[in-house]
């Protein structure tokens, strides 16, 4: 083997030249902090990286949601609290006002009462949030939801959720239907209502009525009838859905009437108290959806009419009314209840699914660091290594280059 | 016997003289390139005869000799040609990889920034808020600019690569024209007289054949006459003799965008296959184009029109602010067609992108076979698919149609769907209002139900198959108001109108089933529960829903659907064109490292024959000078001899 003059030069600049571009690249991997500084140094981890970023970006924007749903749901919840309160404040009102003691004047006052308080519910179920848009229009956040013209109220907005992506599998609404809170409360007991016929015109009211067998229960309407003949008060209770006597059970053509003893059909029982006239019925009928606001508005009226012992008419009509309500506001609160609850379960969730997103993008990261990341300690003694064999190279290439015979010549 | 002692040292005089000029012309040429180490052959002088023998008569040099291995040469000339080819490739291949990986400059980062602006707080969780539509707006031309200005990249590579491609012809033609003529003053310096070796001429036609080797893998062989043949590519003469073929670079006949390499012939260009030009700066640069440019340029674009297209369907079956139901987001860029130049027919072929859902990332080629029978090859795989019928046809996603002239047969077309997809995406919409974020029909459950049956919000069918099929632009009925009637527990009749407008009834009497879809004008619900008589569902136009973004919430789950090619999402795809160029460009470095590697192992053991040792050298002057001295002193004992002899008649 000979060694020429030009090879040498050749191959000593080639492998300074291969030293030269290790060192950059180690030298840029430090400065970037990166072990891959283009794909070609790793594909696969690569376009595994760009992968994870996808997920990790895709876990920020849920985590950015749910900061938002929380936003939305904590301040839902703040108004339906508010209206809890307002109705526990009403129910309140109302009990005073059933007072058979207090004056005409006092309950006037107390209806004027009412009506403030029923402004003060109609404003928080017009709530916005912080950008303006209504909580509980559902889709329509541009639009007032509940409109009160006179005595009915009417909701304007929809049932639209508002969904929002809290998870990669978990999309959760950020809002509550209007209608479910406020404008989906059951009449009378929740089960089945009783109402006085509209030509009533003896003095006695009726109990809100409870189900006693709910396997009798077959969703018909029915009406008690009272007959007053020589001064004996009988009743019976007709289905008018197929128009056939249920109580007393035929051939008995009717049952004595005593006031506030139970009157009982269908898996249900009434206690009727007073003295009804001849001819004055009773209707129960399945419970329907009436809404908060009408069951306070209404009340607010009957306590504006003016009640008097020697009028024991407008005194039935007047507790009829005020049972009435009262179960209308039991039965508003427990729907305002019913979605508390389920603002209070998505917060919840929320709660679960933030620590669940904090983990994964703990892991994500964790991952995108062993993947990109430098191993600064690898990547400094590689580097000083490599500094040193071009040191060696450049040092050794010199030496070699200064022997030469001619020295001798 | 004197005078023959004269004689011998002027001869060697002459040798150690001539032995003293070639080693200083080694000294000259020891850093030429491709220079051969040279060396005088001496031998003795034809010897006198006497009766006591034959007395020698000195030193002749016989020829002057290079050190040359014929094999050792070539295989430097071919591992050259190699090396040039990587590092050509090379030098391209890694403007790709890096342009795609770079975390500011790719896809993904905008990719990300789009889809943040659609979900995460974004248009999906406050459809309401106009600044969040307008960064929607914002976000989709950073995409799209992001798009265009990768691709544009690639294009301005393709540019350099077409330049590079130039430039290496003309250094090639100029190469072929010096050997031509090197290749007459070979001719004329071996004469039948004279055979010996013009060793520099032939060192310096090494030397151009090394340097054509650095453009293209060139081939030498020895003819009769003692001149030499370069052939290129597929045995094409570049030199023969003292003729020298011109390349010249010419509109490609399949393509006719595309810049090809052709031998000119009697003015004219013979088109050759490019496949065949291996090796050197110039096969680097085409096997780039056509191995990584044009994959590249046709994932890129594949993923651009997929994204286009799904992100527009999804958009569509939305409702804007106004009202309207949604158009499309984006335009989807449209496939590009081209003639064949050699097609002898009038017929003119489009391409229109029918279902992106299929689309590939191939080129295709269209032959017609006369009548009415085309063949569609897909060039990926070259997988043909005969189409007896005649235009149009719908393959892999693209719809083929004859639109204009009478294709003869054998004419043929190249499609290349995809390859300026990345540079045709552009937005549609530039006005917040009509980002489509609302889903265009509502539910809703009327107040007085007295059953417990509730309604799913609606969704819109992606294929409506009532009452137009070409959903859902064109579908107005879809926006039509309709009222679900329950009639009993078990039954129920859909009628159009919505109280207290006029209910017509068009159907009646449908059974009930809990859970189960209802599906009408094109949209679909479930109601589920126990529905009671009379009780009412009202699905209605979704106007003024400020607050959904029910639409936007699927827009944005596009994100991580398998969209492309069916099997990944966007960022997936293009995950995978980086690994894929990733792969390629380590590829290309490990083989570049490792030829270069190669070279200096042959470059060496072709150097050790040939190559200059200063040392070697220093010690032949050394040598040829003691020999010259010597001689010069035997002259001297002759002319003392003389003396002495002439002094004996004193």
């Amino acid at each position: 083997m000979r060694l020429t003059n030009y090879s040498v030069y050749d191959v000593n600049v080639n492998s300074l030249n291969q030293l030269q571009v290790k060192l950059a690249h180690s030298q840029q991997q430090l400065s970037t902090g990166r072990r891959i500084v283009t794909p070609a140094d790793d594909p696969a981890a690569m376009a595994r990286s760009m992968e994870i970023t996808q997920a990790d970006s895709l876990n920020n924007q849920y985590a950015a949601n749910r900061v938002a749903i929380t936003n939305t749901l904590s301040l839902t919840e703040n108004a339906l609290s508010s209206a809890t309160t307002l109705l526990q404040d009403i129910k309140t009102i109302a009990m005073t006002a059933g007072n058979t003691s207090i004056s005409n004047a006092d309950r006037q006052v107390k209806a004027t009462e009412l009506q403030g308080r029923l402004t003060d519910l109609l404003a928080l179920a017009n709530s916005t949030d912080g950008a303006g848009s209504y909580l509980f229009s559902g889709f329509q956040g541009g639009t007032v939801p509940f409109v009160m013209n006179g005595a009915s109220t009417s909701y304007l907005g929809d049932d639209g959720q508002r969904m929002i992506q809290v998870s990669s599998s978990r999309t959760m609404a950020s809002n509550i239907s209007g209608a479910d809170a406020f404008m989906r409360v059951k009449d009378g007991n929740g089960i089945f209502s009783v109402t006085p016929g509209a030509g009533n015109t003896g003095s006695s009211y009726s109990s809100m009525g409870a189900v006693i067998n709910p396997a009798a229960m077959n969703g018909n309407s029915y009406q008690v009838q009272f007959t007053v003949a020589a001064g004996v008060t009988t009743y019976v209770v007709m289905d008018t859905t197929t128009a056939t006597q249920v109580a007393p059970p035929l051939p008995a053509v009717s049952s004595p009437y005593v006031s506030g003893q139970a009157i009982t059909f269908g898996g249900m029982q009434i206690n009727v108290t007073g003295s009804p006239a001849n001819g004055d019925t009773y209707n129960v009928q399945p419970s329907q959806n009436t809404n908060v606001f009408s069951i306070i508005s209404n009340f607010a009226t009957a306590l504006a009419n003016p009640v008097s012992t020697s009028n024991p008419a407008s005194q039935a009509a007047f507790t009829q009314s005020l049972n009435t309500a009262l179960a209308g506001l039991d039965s508003a609160l427990s729907s305002v209840l019913n979605v508390r609850t389920t603002v209070g379960a998505r917060l919840s969730e929320v709660d679960i699914l933030n620590s669940n997103g904090e983990a994964l993008g703990a892991q994500y990261k964790q991952a995108m660091s062993q993947l990109i990341d430098l191993d600064y300690n690898k990547a400094i003694s590689d580097f000083s290594q490599q500094l040193t064999m071009l040191q060696a190279a450049q040092k050794s290439f010199k030496s070699m280059m200064d022997m030469t015979l001619f020295n001798y010549m | 016997m004197v005078g023959s002692i004269y004689n011998i040292g002027l001869t060697a005089l002459n040798a150690a003289q001539a032995g003293l000029v070639t080693t200083e012309h080694n000294i000259a040429n020891a850093n030429t390139a491709n220079y051969s180490r040279q060396q005088n052959v001496q031998s003795a002088n034809q010897p006198q005869f006497s009766g006591s023998g034959y007395f020698g008569q000195g030193v002749n040099i016989a020829n002057v000799k290079r050190a040359y291995s014929d094999f050792l040469t070539k295989q430097v000339f071919q591992e050259q040609a190699m090396a040039a080819q990587y590092d050509a490739y090379y030098a391209q291949i890694q403007q790709v990889d890096s342009l795609l990986g770079d975390t500011n400059s790719g896809l993904l980062s905008a990719v990300q920034g789009f889809f943040n602006s659609v979900n995460g707080v974004g248009v999906a969780s406050t459809p309401e808020s106009q600044s969040a539509r307008q960064s929607m707006i914002s976000a989709g031309n950073a995409l799209v600019s992001r798009f265009q200005s990768i691709g544009q990249t690639l294009t301005d590579i393709n540019t350099s690569v077409e330049r590079q491609i130039s430039s290496s012809v003309a250094t090639i033609n100029s190469l072929a024209t010096q050997l031509a003529s090197l290749n007459q003053s070979i001719m004329s310096a071996q004469t039948a007289v004279n055979t010996q070796a013009p060793n520099d001429l032939l060192d310096k036609f090494d030397n151009l054949v090394a340097q054509l080797n650095q453009e293209i893998k060139a081939t030498v062989v020895q003819q009769s006459d003692g001149s030499f043949g370069v052939y290129i590519g597929n045995g094409q003469p570049l030199v023969l003799g003292t003729q020298a073929t011109q390349l010249t670079t010419v509109r490609g006949n399949a393509d006719p965008t595309r810049m090809e390499v052709a031998i000119s012939s009697n003015g004219a260009a013979v088109h050759i296959d490019q496949t065949s030009l291996q090796g050197g700066k110039l096969g680097g640069v085409i096997a780039f184009r056509t191995n990584t440019l044009d994959a590249a340029q046709n994932s890129l674009g594949q993923i651009a029109m997929v994204f286009a297209d799904s992100f527009n369907k999804q958009h569509s079956m939305g409702m804007d602010l106004n009202g309207a139901l949604g158009g499309n987001f984006f335009n989807v860029p449209t496939p590009t067609t081209t003639a064949n130049l050699l097609n002898a027919g009038t017929g003119v072929v489009s391409t229109t992108l029918s279902n992106a859902a299929t689309l590939t990332a191939s080129d295709y080629k269209l032959t017609f076979n006369g009548g009415t029978s085309y063949t569609l090859l897909r060039l990926s795989d070259n997988t043909a698919t005969n189409l007896p019928a005649g235009l149009p046809q719908t393959v892999d996603g693209l719809t083929f149609t004859l639109s204009a002239g009478t294709p003869t047969a054998g004419d043929s077309f190249l499609i290349r769907p995809t390859a300026s997809g990345a540079g045709g995406i552009t937005m549609a919409i530039s006005d917040p209002n009509k980002v489509a974020a609302a889903t265009p029909v509502r539910s809703g459950a009327a107040l007085t139900n007295l059953g417990t049956g509730t309604i799913s919000a609606a969704t819109v069918n992606a294929t409506p198959t009532t009452p137009n099929p070409a959903h859902p632009t064109t579908d107005l009925n879809l926006l039509q108001p309709i009222t679900i009637t329950f009639t009993s527990a078990t039954t129920y009749n859909i009628s159009t109108g919505v109280a207290p407008a006029a209910l017509t009834p068009v159907v009646i009497g449908a059974a009930y089933t809990a859970g189960s879809t209802i599906s009408y004008n094109g949209w679909s619900v479930q109601i589920s529960g126990a529905p009671k008589t009379t009780d009412v569902f009202t699905v209605v136009p979704n106007s003024s829903a400020k607050t959904d973004g029910t639409n936007a919430l699927k827009l944005s789950g596009l994100q991580t659907q398998t969209t492309v090619g069916g099997s990944l999402s966007y960022v997936g795809a293009y995950a995978q064109l980086v690994s894929q160029v990733g792969s390629k460009t380590n590829e290309i470095k490990v083989a570049s490292d490792s030829q270069s590697a190669i070279v200096t192992q042959v470059t060496q053991a072709q150097q050790s024959v040939s190559g200059v040792n200063l040392d070697e050298e220093a010690s032949n002057l050394m040598r040829y000078q003691r020999a010259y001295q010597a001689a010069g002193k035997a002259i001297q004992i002759a002319n003392t001899l003389f003396d002495t002899i002439l002094s004996l008649g004193r």
